[in-house]
């Protein structure tokens, strides 16, 4: 009896301590010495903190990361979807592009056929693009990889056949969607009927089995074997563009990131058709101003920062698109010299005008054909020229993490589905993305062709100093993306502050889509009336804290080599560390 | 002596009767469900209601032109306002509460009784939302929400303050006990 006792006892001790990660609640900050996970779900960074203690480096717990938060997030990304990572491994930096790409029958020709607008290609199987993730995992395993698949998916299997606590972010996003969801995902909701609530323990044992799937053939069976079958005919049966050719053809793209500085620190950044390079130039204008100098709520600094993010978010709609298909000026826009002409376009006394965001306003990379000089560039190129910017909607709905493991190695990765429940197309437990609503009818740089990846804001940032990786930033929000990585990187670097002061400042946004001058509450009453009374601003407020505002899953690596991550709070995120 | 105690005794027993009876309202089907504010709530009610077995209607955007009441006994308002559901019902918040106020004055001019609900709970509690809720209060003949609703005890207030029931619950699956003791079968 005693024996038997005793065999009892070592093996509940032996289940118990299992893996034991630290997991810091919402809005805290986490230390460590051994790596640090930020991600948009505890459940989630907590399975990228668990490889971590395995012995897995950052890409193998980003990969976990990512598997997991389509279980605890499916409603912002998952296998179904897309996105982008920038890395710095081994000392070698890279970009992995898994952004989705248009299906072979995804033509404006073929959508003028069927009669359809852009507003068709918004929701429901029209929208649906080719997905990356999984490609994306697969290239960035191949460069760093250390453990078998297997095992990092395994933390998203348990999580998604185990459950996990529905939070209110899940809750209330799941139930804002009901309707659509009942409609055309039942299988999703709570015993088929409800909307998940706080405090329920969900599963879906569905995405395990997919996952388990997965593990046993490898990522790449999402696009060869039999669940790209089952996903082109479900696809097809629905009339949407996306075959299994598509899958079969699809690759990631593995890309040097693009680099800028700001204010001695350098960053590494995805090009285009996604963010990176608007962010090096939003940065570079605002390197001509003493911006320290100055509170991080005064109306000064605030319609700087807004008007450089309006050039620099013309400039992405004006001149953005697929590389591929498309000649960008990126090596322009992200000059200093560039920079330099949009400085020229800051009014310091009061807003914008927005008549002329597309003619005066509009930047003019073309004049530097010639010549790095904006002296010259602007000397060569009198008079003002006129652009139609694109029509084409972004997505906001959208999941950001951060990873660095003991030996500095970082993975800064930003996915989505394009709209939350993406095309709200549903198989086996996953969502499959509407990133088609990001393209236009027509024939310009964002038009819509075979082939092609649609334009977005996403920007997974790392910035180092003297070589060695200092922060990871990134965050979803759609045409918010900008403002708030430029918000949260100009509080860190120019104004000092502590990660968790940038992370919970209140935001403000430039973008030539929203005229008005649109900023959280939680700044001095003063400063609203100076922006509105002496600069004209027509300002909007939102309730501090907005969730479009930014969900900033963030990771510090101070002098001495402490790691700090924090969680997003405004999305309920989580920062874990391994625990040894 | 002894008929005198028998009549008060009846007495009381009577008044304690009407006292538990105008607490604990009772409800006549068949219903008819709306949205107030155009939040998937309602549509939520309309599962809980076919679980317990209610004969009922739902008609998000019913109008009082709509509005039979000469065929459902029981309007049903679950309010949450929604700038999604609002701007896809192509419908001002204005013309929104405009909408349910006609509908819960008609009920009260034609005999119909009104529950005013909220299921979604505290996500559903904006000013919006409460304005709704105070406009319909004076028309309602119970309430229902959900706990974390009435964290402030608005709903609590409002049902003292009128002297109608509420019913409070955790999950929405509990709904289906709430409609079972309110609607007669």
């Amino acid at each position: 009896m005693k024996k038997i006792l005793a065999t009892l006892l070592c093996v509940l001790f032996l289940v118990g301590i299992g893996f034991s990660v630290i997991t810091m609640e919402v809005g805290k900050l986490l230390a460590s010495n051994s790596g640090i996970v930020a991600a948009g779900n505890p459940y989630a960074s907590a399975a990228g903190a668990e490889i971590l203690e395995k012995g897995g480096n950052a890409i193998d717990a980003a990969i976990a990361v990512s598997l997991a938060l389509g279980v605890v997030e499916p409603y912002a990304s998952g296998i179904g979807g897309e996105g982008y990572a920038v890395a710095s491994f081994n000392g070698e930096r890279i970009a992995v592009d898994f952004r989705s790409s248009a299906p072979a029958l995804a033509s404006v020709e073929n959508a003028e056929a069927l009669g359809l607008t852009t507003s068709d290609l918004r929701s429901g199987p029209l929208s649906i693009c080719t997905p990356g993730v999984l490609a994306g995992i697969i290239e960035l395993w191949l460069h760093g990889g250390s453990l078998p698949f297997a095992e990092l998916i395994a933390p998203a299997i348990r999580l998604a056949s185990e459950g996990f606590v529905v939070n209110n972010t899940f809750a209330s996003t799941c139930g804002s969607s009901y309707d659509v969801l009942m409609e055309n995902a039942p299988g999703f909701l709570k015993d088929g009927l409800f909307a998940w609530e706080t405090g329920d323990i969900a599963t879906n044992p569905e995405l395990a089995e997919t996952y388990r799937y997965l593990a046993e053939n490898g990522p790449q069976a999402f696009y060869k074997g039999e669940l790209a079958d089952k996903i082109s005919d479900l696809i097809e049966s629905k009339e949407g563009f996306l075959r299994k050719t598509d899958l079969e053809n699809y690759r990631a793209l593995v890309k040097e990131p693009l680099h800028g500085t700001y204010r001695g620190y350098d960053l590494f950044v995805p090009s285009i058709p996604v963010g990176g390079p608007y962010l090096i130039e939003t940065l570079n204008i605002l390197e001509h101003f003493n911006l320290s100098a100055f509170s991080w709520d005064d109306p000064l600094v605030m319609n700087i920062i807004n008007q450089a993010l309006t050039f620099a978010m013309i400039d992405l709609l004006s001149y953005s698109g697929d590389p591929e298909y498309v000649y960008v000026p990126v090596e322009t826009l992200i000059t200093k010299d560039y920079a330099k002409t949009r400085f020229m376009n800051i009014d310091l006394n009061e807003a914008l005008n927005s008549e002329l965001y597309y003619t005066d306003y509009l930047g003019r990379p073309d004049l530097f054909e010639n010549s790095d000089s904006y002296i010259e560039a602007m000397l060569a190129g009198a008079g003002v020229i006129e652009l139609e910017p694109s029509a084409a909607g972004v997505g906001e709905d959208t999941t950001h993490f951060a990873v660095i493991d003991k030996d500095g190695n970082a993975v800064a990765w930003t996915q989505t589905l394009s709209s939350f429940f993406g095309s709200k197309v549903y198989l086996d437990g996953f969502f499959i993305n509407n990133e088609m609503g990001n393209f236009t009818l027509d024939d310009t740089s964002r038009g819509l062709v075979p082939g092609k990846r649609p334009v977005t804001t996403i920007c997974p940032t790392i910035i180092e100093k003297d070589g060695k990786v200092v922060y990871l930033v990134g965050t979803p929000g759609g045409y918010y993306i900008q403002s708030t990585i430029t918000n949260v990187i100009v509080d860190l670097i120019d104004f000092g502050m502590t990660l968790d002061e940038a992370q919970m400042k209140p935001k403000i946004i430039g973008s030539p889509n929203y005229p008005e001058f649109r900023m959280e509450t939680g700044y001095p009453e003063n400063t609203r009336l100076f922006l509105e009374e002496i600069m004209g601003h027509s300002v909007r407020e939102f309730d501090f804290p907005y969730r479009s505002f930014g969900s900033l899953n963030l990771i510090q690596v101070q002098p001495d080599g402490l790691m700090i991550g924090i969680g997003a709070f405004r999305r309920e995120g989580g920062a874990s560390a391994p625990e040894y | 002596m002894r008929r005198t105690i028998l009549i008060v005794g009846f007495l009381i027993v009577c008044i304690g009767c009407f006292a538990q009876e105008s607490e604990q309202a009772v409800f006549e089907q068949p219903v008819i469900v709306t949205s107030a504010g155009q939040s998937p709530g309602a549509l939520q009610l309309t599962v809980v209601a076919k679980m317990a077995k209610i004969e009922h209607t739902f008609e998000k955007l019913l109008d009082a032109d709509q509005f039979e009441t000469e065929t459902y006994k029981t309007l049903i308002i679950v309010v949450g306002a929604s700038g999604k559901g609002l701007g896809a019902a192509g419908v001002e918040i204005d013309a929104e509460l405009q909408r349910v106020l006609l509908l819960a004055q008609k009920a009260k001019e034609y005999g119909t009784k009104v529950i005013v609900g909220n299921l979604e709970g505290e996500s559903r509690r904006g000013s919006s939302s409460d304005e709704i809720l105070l406009v319909l209060a004076p028309y309602a003949d119970a309430l229902f929400a959900k706990v974390d609703a009435n964290q402030d005890d608005l709903f609590t207030k409002i049902s003292e303050e009128r002297s109608i029931p509420l019913k409070l619950f955790e999950k929405t699956v509990d709904l289906v006990v709430v409609l079972n003791e309110f609607f007669v079968k």
